[in-house]
């Protein structure tokens, strides 16, 4: 039930951690559930997609790995550096 | 466009955490006590802190902090029993109260004139569970209107809870409510859960309840 708060949550960490012109260029956002942590994954998704679709993010795609006990946590950003390959 | 992973392994609720440990930190350097009333709604959280705080408020100094989704409807009907401020939470929508609407919430309340904070959580059985607020231990309401499989149904808020209260117990003679079960259901997800049997209506079973508030204060001097 609370899956918005937690999505907004982890939208300030990668607004903590990344410089602000990172932001728009992050691609992807993982992240691991447990299934005691009270939080529904399909929910999450949803929230996180819509948050990461909004500036500063410009689509960033969240991926979930489902675990067994009550672990929530951020586990990795992924950003495109930003530089074309010539 | 080359991609750069950046490990993370953080807790979603680490932030959270460290306002709550901060938020415990300074209540326990006033002396205060917090107890954090978790519940479905409708379980009687307000009427029980209603009359505590008839029996108690000024004896044990009490606070009291009210989180609702909408209105201010719980604070108002307890500020008519306290001199105090009843600092109301509106949460807008939110399922829960969280440490930093705490920690904002003691900014209006005399910490130097409490000994015990009641915090009223949201009440839901699920959402609040998660979210440590800094109080010292977590108060489980449960109602003998609500079935005895309640803490089978809703683990991790009896798990997460120290001490749970089952009240409306003058009702008992109306109902199928197998208060044996009940318990037994709840000390099967978390044996150390101690009970309190009450009727925040009739008053029945009140004096142990504040029995223990006493000695929770009396227990608990300024650091």
């Amino acid at each position: 039930m609370h899956e918005l708060s937690v999505a907004l949550e982890v939208c300030r960490m990668a607004e903590e951690r990344l410089e602000p012109d990172a932001l728009p260029r992050l691609v992807s956002v993982g992240l691991e559930v447990g299934d005691e942590a009270g939080l529904e994954p399909a929910n999450l998704q949803f929230c996180l997609e819509t948050l990461l679709s909004a500036p500063p993010f410009a689509g960033a795609r969240p991926v979930i790995t489902r675990l067994h006990g009550d672990a929530l946590r951020v586990t990795f950003f992924e950003v495109e550096d930003g530089c074309s390959e010539d | 466009m080359a991609v750069q992973r950046i490990d993370v392994r953080e807790r979603v609720m680490a932030r959270n955490d460290e306002l709550a440990a901060g938020v415990r930190a300074r209540l326990r350097s006033a002396g205060v006590i917090a107890l954090n009333l978790v519940s479905s709604p409708g379980s009687g959280k307000t009427s029980l802190l209603e009359r505590t705080l008839d029996q108690l408020g000024e004896e044990l100094d009490i606070a009291v902090i009210t989180g609702d989704v909408q209105t201010q409807n719980d604070a108002d009907r307890l500020a008519r029993r306290t001199a105090r401020l009843v600092q109301a939470v509106v949460t807008g929508g939110a399922c829960h109260l969280d440490a930093l609407q705490v920690e904002t919430a003691l900014g209006a309340l005399d910490l130097a004139r409490t000994r015990l904070l009641f915090i009223e959580n949201v009440g839901n059985l699920v959402c609040p569970a998660s979210w440590d607020l800094g109080e010292e231990a977590k108060v489980v309401v449960f109602s003998v209107t609500e079935g005895e499989d309640k803490p089978l149904k809703y683990p991790k808020m009896f798990q997460q809870s120290r001490y749970a209260v089952l009240n409306k117990i003058d009702l008992l003679p109306h109902l199928r409510f197998d208060l044996d079960q009940a318990v037994a259901n709840a000390r099967q997800v978390n044996p150390e859960l101690r009970f309190f049997f009450t009727s925040a209506i009739t008053g029945e079973g009140m004096d142990q309840w504040y029995g223990f508030l006493r000695n929770q204060v009396r227990a608990t001097a300024p650091a």
